[in-house]
């Protein structure tokens, strides 16, 4: 494999412009939400709202504001994770979903058959079905131009590098330079997202500088895989099954059945309308 | 301050970006919460329209400051590079003085030929001179109102016709000269001297300009600033501290500004303002200084510099008007030549752009084909011919690359345009401007009917910048060459395909004529086709000029050898020997096959960044204008930090050219290309009876004013005072605070006044209670031709809204996402209300004033479309320049 | 706020709930019928012979249900056979993957045992379908089939815990849950179809009953437990939601139970028959699995909001 590959996306530099979005839909030639005419959110800026099959860039806007122009606009540009351990790539039962050589994550548009087991499985809720083809889409991480060694189109388009591409390795030193510089301005929310090899998922490949709490950027504090739930689950239906099981065998075993049925047959009879279908 | 440049400016707003990184300090000050303020470190809050108080109170809070007192940076720089310790004539008044107003005010009349200009008032200027001189600021026309609208004499020598008389000596002997004053034009130049201005350098005397300015911005304190601007206090000395502490030998400041300084009924004065703040801090002609004028459209910088603008011919030189004495060559160039400064070449650049003009016809003993070029009678500006078009003055129109049905005041435009007998559209879309005939807001409300309207209009369809190679002229004054990506579809053409061919059919059609008049259309030079010599071939659309031909004009080459280019402007001669269109850009293109606008080399990394061979700026690939003052009066870098150009005693130079004599060791080196006489000392001495840079001494850095000096008080050229003046836009809800007497600027533009559809409210009317601005967002641009149309944009903002914030919206009973009405006394529209904290209330002189915002990009065509914003607004303007108060006015906002 | 909350629902909707409704009967009935089929009387082969064939009209079912809910119905096959190379596709760790294969394992023991039925019924008279029923073939095939079938209706509420999404992640007891449910669904169908054509005797019907009975209740502790497991992902049942669980558990557990019961036999008239029970068993079921999915489906992000019912 060769080295892996992401983005760190600084926060704190994001304009809010939107131009990787629109970059990420020129490239990937990805159509326009309702013909181009959705209706507006009252979100504030962001009338994207989530990321999906055809919009695989979300800018999100936060106004965290006291009173009248008091307080903070945050704006991230959300993506796939690209995550070191993937969800999605965990539970994806057609293997469309692949590990590329650059440590992403990509799914095989011409493999999934859209059994969308992915979206529920994505700790981000990143991927969704995109209606032209009706498989799942996402951020390929722009697979197709890193193959040849261009970069990809968002980060590219964003002209104040709050997204930068390189390797994962360099990339983290420089975020963790950032943290500091922003720590010592007295900015002490600031923080990584997905930067620790060690932390959730194994790290993300798209990871983030916040200053704020995850949730704020609607982000989960603690994303997971879903398998930490496959073992315990199993076992508990298992169990539920032996037991069905053996209230089964107790109540149907032929020999219990007639001494029971020899108890209760005539009150049976007698109260019950239905006609009785026994022999 | 005065931009949302995150927002309008995504690109260049990487650099402040960088900076931030870098540590700087970003500082935003606006009536709303944007993107840009997200980024910043501060966000002031100010009401519309009041940047002249906020500035003002921080040209006050810095001179009484104790560390602009106390570093002697600031007096050094101040005193040496500026006009401050200048006299000014004794009989000026100030503002503080005449309750509000200069001294010089008189009424205006209309000229009855065109009666467009639309002052409000006038001056006459002629006691904010310097004392005992008269300092011109001719050649410099981004001032519409030096075409001669005002006929009063402006300061400038031979200004206009009716003030002829005191301009006395040797302008008028001059004008009335003979005609072996030239070329060579130099004895006429130097007849136009004036005697140096008289100074203070202790900055003690009265009238010294220092003092003045001290007066007239002493009351500009905090205090008054929080209530005229709504900003608190405690912001505004928190910009004004940390402005200061970034100021010195070793920090600069910039100011970046857009629209929402200049549309205003004062916008030059804001501007004005900042630059005289900026002087005083000492952050002009040094890297990291300056005020950047973040410029529009793309090549907006380009469309002033060959200019398409009424008012100036190529590289802001005034155009030839019929309400100056420019009878002749000789009354032109003795009317708008400044003697001292660079533009005392001004006769070279005009003699070569005449035969750019007329070619070989063009000779010393038809002045060059002065005569046959064209003459402006007034304001011929965006809304004065709007006006005159109502008044069936305006018979066609070729509307090309703008889309006026809804980009400015939107009824009063159509209803214009209706009186035409024919408009031409040419443009990607059907823009509103191209279907107001049948879809207008009037027209299905059946105020107006179909069967009206005689105006018969074409439509051609246009390509787009990727499908023509050509070049950009950015806000940096850089050209920047760009190739073709791809075919235009169908039938489209270029525009330059269709001036190309249009003056190709006109000079047909004038071939003929014997008419006097027309001998300019015979005679002009109108070949620019490929040529199959140079490996030009034709474009995809034959019949295209050739881009590289016109670059070459433009850059200019020697008459009686084409093919030599011109390797800069200070090659042009007055003898006709030399052609050239533009000279500000003489030089980008010094010969065939060295196209310097498509440099793209950058600066390795860790340079000091004048990035030298990425494309050009203009004039003479200059980064940073004025650089001379990046060094301190005795030629040393400030400080090592702020280093720029510096003086190198030790550097040897060539001999005189011409003479052949030795000349002295000393040269102006550095990152940069010098904006100065390379070989002048800092201790140079004005030489004696000298003109052009020989007038001006070794420590004086602005080389294209008179003096040489940065103007903290402006004595010419401005129509509406010397000293920015805090005073009201045409609607407000408060009065004057400062000046009770003067509400509005005394001179401002207001056209068709008294037409129903251009009323303003009242002053505090009730009826429209709110400050409203307009604006625009990232997502979109303009009036819409570039983003309406495209899906990927019109889903990022797909409504116009109005944002609001929740004290207007709770009283009003909105919900966010509610329609509301919003009416000005011109009109009603309905959008979407926004409401949000990012704007909100204010405290205005004690008033609670809700503040409100629309961005304005939308019309009825296109994938979204939306109300007409701009069929709210006036048609009322900055005196200078003629730009309309989009900014700031009134509206009422009501549940729909 | 559980992290669950800042996924994306997979629209996983109407026929999903149909498939898992129908899936669960199918893998019920057949467990019952394989266990009538070995420890039951002969009088009861009528019985098993309809619970093979309703779990194979409900496997046809599902797998119909299943494919036309593919966003491509068309590449249902890649999920048995690796597209690129041919090879089988298997994720043993992935319970999409392990249920289609046990689905499709399911499905070949209910063929197996439909055709089977029809053979020992008398309506298909081919040779090949003889050792359908002789042992050992009829017992492995019941064996291997009921534990299909019983993986079948307990590997869906796996599935959705083995994913991201409230309330289905954010509790290890919806597969135990939607077992039992199917378990109880599966007596109630076989109980009202017997009936009605005859093939039941009291005896086990009696059996059945109490099966049913019995596995009300435990499906009813499943429930308690299951949402006591969920913690703070149970705010989405503070809603119109926990009304509709309320509902099921009194109209689809408490009061089957209640008719059923002998002490409470007063309660028993003209509306409130074991045909009502079994029929409100049914519906309980069928709810069940509503009110589990779609509180879920309606948890999103919209923004950085995350909304919910
Ligand atoms: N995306 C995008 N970019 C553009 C354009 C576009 O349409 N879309 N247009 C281009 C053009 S032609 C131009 S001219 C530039 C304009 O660039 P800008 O001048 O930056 O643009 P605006 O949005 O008109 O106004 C900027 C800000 O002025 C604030 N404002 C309003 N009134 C006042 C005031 O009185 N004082 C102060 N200090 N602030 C005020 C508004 O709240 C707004 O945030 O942008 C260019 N770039
Ligand atoms: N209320 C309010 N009004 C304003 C402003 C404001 O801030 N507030 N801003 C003002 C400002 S700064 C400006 S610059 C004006 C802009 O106002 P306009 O110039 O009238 O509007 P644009 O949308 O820029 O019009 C440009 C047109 O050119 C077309 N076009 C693009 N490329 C080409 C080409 O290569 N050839 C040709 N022929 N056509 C082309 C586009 O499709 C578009 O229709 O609006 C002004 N109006
Ligand atoms: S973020 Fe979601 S879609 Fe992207 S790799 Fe991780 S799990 Fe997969
Ligand atoms: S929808 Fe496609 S990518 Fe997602 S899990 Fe199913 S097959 Fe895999
Ligand atoms: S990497 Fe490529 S696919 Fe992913 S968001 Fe960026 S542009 Fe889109
Ligand atoms: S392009 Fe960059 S700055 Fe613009 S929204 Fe995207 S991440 Fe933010
Ligand atoms: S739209 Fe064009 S000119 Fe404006 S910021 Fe973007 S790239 Fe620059
Ligand atoms: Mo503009």
């Amino acid at each position: 494999m060769a080295e892996p590959m992401g983005f760190f996306t600084d926060t704190t530099v994001c304009i809010g412009c939107k131009a990787c979005e629109v970059a990420c839909k020129s490239w990937n030639q990805l159509p326009a939400r309702a013909g181009g005419d959705p209706a507006m959110s009252g979100q504030s800026y962001d009338n994207t709202l989530r990321l999906s099959g055809n919009t695989w860039r979300h800018v999100k806007f936060v106004e965290q504001f006291d009173r009248p122009y008091e307080g903070r606009w945050l704006m991230l540009s959300d993506v796939c994770k690209h995550c070191v351990q993937a969800g999605c790539l965990e539970v994806c039962p057609t293997g469309a979903i692949i590990r590329t050589e650059f440590d992403t994550v990509v799914i095989q548009s011409d493999v999934c058959n859209g059994c969308r087991a992915c979206i529920g499985a994505c700790p981000f809720g990143v991927i969704d079905i995109n209606e032209v083809s009706g498989t799942a889409q996402k951020c390929t991480l722009c697979y197709d131009r890193m193959s040849v060694g261009l970069e990809p189109a968002c980060s590219k388009a964003c002209p104040t590098d709050s997204i930068q591409f390189g390797p994962i390795e360099e990339l983290r030193k420089r975020a963790h330079a950032r943290v500091e510089q922003l720590q010592a301005a007295g900015e002490t929310r600031a923080r990584l997202y997905g930067a620790d090899p060690a932390g959730p998922l194994g790290g993300l490949n798209a990871f983030f500088l916040l200053v704020d709490d995850p949730e704020v950027y609607g982000l989960p504090p603690d994303p997971a895989l879903p398998s930490r739930n496959l073992s315990s689950s199993a076992a508990a239906s298992t169990a539920a099954a032996v037991v069905a099981g053996a209230v089964g065998l107790v109540t149907l075993r032929h020999n219990r059945m007639k001494d029971v049925s020899e108890a209760e047959a005539p009150h049976r009879d007698t109260e019950d309308s239905s006609p009785d279908g026994s022999k | 301050m005065g931009s949302n440049m995150a927002e309008c400016h995504p690109v260049a707003f990487r650099w402040p970006m960088k900076a931030k990184l870098n540590g700087a300090k970003l500082i935003h000050v606006d009536p709303r919460f944007t993107r840009t303020s997200a980024m910043c470190d501060i966000h002031a809050p100010i009401r519309a329209g009041s940047d002249i108080a906020f500035l003002g109170g921080l040209i006050n809070y810095v001179i009484n400051s104790e560390r602009w007192s106390s570093d002697p940076f600031f007096k050094e720089y101040v005193a040496n590079y500026t006009n401050a310790a200048t006299l000014i004539n004794p009989s000026y008044k100030d503002t503080e003085d005449l309750d509000g107003v200069f001294s010089g005010l008189m009424q205006y009349t209309e000229h009855p030929e065109w009666p467009y200009n639309a002052f409000l008032g006038q001056y006459d200027p002629a006691t904010w001179q310097y004392a005992a001189t008269q300092i011109g600021d001719q050649g410099r026309v981004a001032n519409t109102a030096q075409s001669g609208e005002q006929r009063v004499p402006s300061g400038q020598q031979g200004q206009a016709r009716a003030g002829q008389q005191s301009t006395p000596g040797a302008a008028g002997a001059a004008s009335a000269g003979t005609t072996n004053m030239g070329p060579p034009f130099d004895a006429l130049v130097k007849s136009l001297l004036k005697p140096a201005p008289r100074t203070d350098p202790t900055l003690r005397d009265p009238h010294c300009v220092f003092q003045i300015l001290k007066r007239h911005y002493a009351r500009y304190t905090p205090e008054v600033v929080e209530q005229i601007t709504g900003c608190p206090r405690q912001k505004f000395i928190q910009v004004a501290d940390t402005l200061l502490a970034n100021s010195g030998r070793d920090r600069t400041s910039a100011f970046a500004y857009a629209v929402a300084w200049t549309q205003h009924t004062i916008g030059v004065q804001i501007i004005g303002a900042a630059a005289l703040l900026q002087l005083l801090l000492g952050n002009f002609g040094r890297p990291g200084g300056g005020i950047m004028a973040l410029r529009g459209h793309a090549a907006i910088q380009g469309s002033t510099d060959v200019p398409t603008l009424y008012h100036s011919i190529h590289g802001y030189m005034p155009h030839p008007t019929a309400l100056k004495k420019h009878d002749t060559l000789r009354d032109y160039l003795t009317a708008e030549t400044l003697p001292t400064s660079y533009w005392a070449n001004m006769p070279k650049f005009l003699v070569s752009y005449l035969k750019s003009m007329y070619g070989a016809a063009a000779t010393p003993e038809n002045d060059f084909g002065y005569d046959w070029h064209p003459k402006i009678l007034g304001d011929h500006s965006h809304m004065a011919t709007m006006a005159a078009m109502d008044d069936g003055r305006v018979h066609g129109m070729i509307c090309i690359g703008q889309n006026p049905a809804t980009s400015l005041n939107g009824p009063a435009q159509r209803r214009a345009m209706r009186k035409l007998d024919w408009l031409v559209v040419k443009d990607n879309w059907l823009t509103e401007t191209a279907t107001q005939w049948h879809s207008a807001p009037e027209i299905k409300d059946g105020d107006v009917k179909i069967e009206d309207i005689k105006t018969e209009i074409f439509f051609f369809p246009s390509t787009q910048v990727a499908e023509y190679e050509g070049s950009f002229t950015n806000t940096q004054r850089m050209l920047q060459w760009h190739h073709k990506a791809a075919d235009p579809p169908g039938h489209c053409r270029t525009d330059t395909w269709f001036y190309y061919q249009l003056g190709k059919r006109l000079k047909q059609a004038y071939a003929e004529s014997t008419l006097p008049r027309d001998e300019g259309w015979k005679n002009l030079v109108w070949n620019y086709d490929p040529d199959p010599a140079k490996g030009r071939s034709e474009q995809s659309t034959s019949g295209d000029a050739d881009e590289l031909e016109l670059l070459k004009e433009i850059n200019g080459f020697y008459t009686d050898d084409p093919n030599r280019h011109l390797a800069g402007f200070g090659e042009l001669k007055d003898d006709g020997s030399t052609t050239c269109a533009s000279w500000i850009y003489c030089g980008c293109f010094p010969a065939f096959g060295r196209n310097l606008t498509a440099q793209r080399e950058p600066d390795p990394p860790g340079a000091p960044g004048a990035q030298l061979r990425w494309g050009y700026a203009w004039p003479a690939n200059r980064r940073v204008l004025y650089n001379r003052a990046s060094a301190d009066p005795a030629g040393n870098p400030w400080s090592e930090r702020k280093r720029w150009v510096w003086w190198d005693p030790a550097a040897t130079n060539p001999p005189n050219a011409q003479t052949g004599a030795a000349t002295p060791n000393g040269k102006w080196i550095g990152y940069d290309v010098p904006d100065f006489t390379v070989t002048k000392a800092p201790d140079a001495k004005p030489k004696p009876g000298g003109v052009g840079l020989d007038a001006l001494s070794g420590t004086d850095p602005f080389i294209m004013k008179g003096d040489g000096k940065g103007w903290l008080f402006v004595p010419t050229g401005l129509v509406d005072g010397p000293l920015p003046t805090h005073y009201e836009p045409a609607e407000s809800p408060v009065e004057n605070l400062l000046y009770p007497k003067q509400q509005v600027s005394p001179v401002f533009k207001y056209w068709a006044r008294n037409k129903e559809y251009n009323q303003l409210a009242k002053v505090g009317d009730a009826r429209y209670p709110h400050v409203i601005t307009t604006y625009r967002l990232t997502e979109h641009y303009l009036a819409g031709g570039m983003s309406r149309w495209l899906p990927w944009l019109t889903e990022l903002q797909p409504e116009l809204f109005i944002e609001l914030g929740h004290a207007l919206a709770n009283e009003k009973g909105i919900r966010n996402l509610d329609m509301v009405k919003i009416s000005t006394p011109r009109a009603s529209i309905h959008a979407r209300a926004l409401v949000t904290d990012r704007i909100g209330v204010m405290t205005i002189a004690g008033k609670l004033i809700h503040h409100v915002g629309m961005p304005w990009h939308w019309g009825w065509e296109g994938l979204s479309t939306g109300d007409v914003v701009n069929d709210m607004t006036a048609w009322v303007g900055d005196p200078n320049v003629s730009i309309h108060e989009g900014k700031a006015f009134l509206c009422n906002v009501e549940k729909a | 706020m559980p992290d669950t909350f800042f996924t994306e629902p997979p629209h996983w909707r109407w026929l999903i709930v149909l498939y898992f409704f129908v899936g669960g009967i199918a893998g019920g009935c057949f467990f019952l019928a394989a266990l009538l089929h070995l420890v039951g009387r002969p009088t009861d082969r009528g019985l098993v012979r309809l619970g093979y064939y309703i779990a194979f009209v409900g496997v046809v079912v599902s797998g119909i249900l299943l494919i036309v809910d593919l966003g491509r119905p068309e590449r249902f096959w890649h999920m048995v056979i690796q597209s690129k190379t041919g090879r089988p596709m298997l994720k043993y760790w992935a319970p999409m993957s392990v249920g289609v294969w046990g689905l499709l394992v399911f499905g070949v023991c209910t063929f197996l045992a439909a055709l089977g039925g029809l053979y020992e019924a008398g309506r298909v008279r081919w040779g090949i379908a003889g050792p359908l029923v002789r042992r050992p073939i009829s017992t492995v095939i019941a064996i291997v089939g009921g534990i299909a079938g019983f993986f079948l209706a307990g590997y869906t509420g796996v599935l959705l815990s083995v994913t991201n999404r409230p309330i289905w992640a954010d509790s290890s007891w919806l597969g135990a849950l939607y077992l039992m449910s199917a378990a109880s669904s599966a007596a109630a169908l076989l109980i009202l179809l017997a009936r009605r054509r005859r093939v039941i005797d009291a005896v086990t019907l009696g059996g059945l009953e109490r099966f049913d009975r019995y596995v009300l209740v435990l499906e009813l502790l499943t429930l308690i437990v299951f949402l006591a497991s969920l913690g703070s992902a149970a705010r989405v049942f503070l809603s119109a939601w926990g009304v509709v669980l309320l509902l099921i558990v009194v109209a689809g557990i408490l009061v089957p139970l209640v008719i059923a019961s002998e002490r409470f036999g007063r309660f028993r008239g003209r509306l409130l028959t074991p045909y009502t029970a079994a029929g409100l068993v049914l519906l309980g079921g069928f709810m069940l699995r509503v009110a589990t999915i779609f509180p879920s489906e309606q948890v999103k992000v919209v923004g950085t909001r995350v909304l919910h019912p």
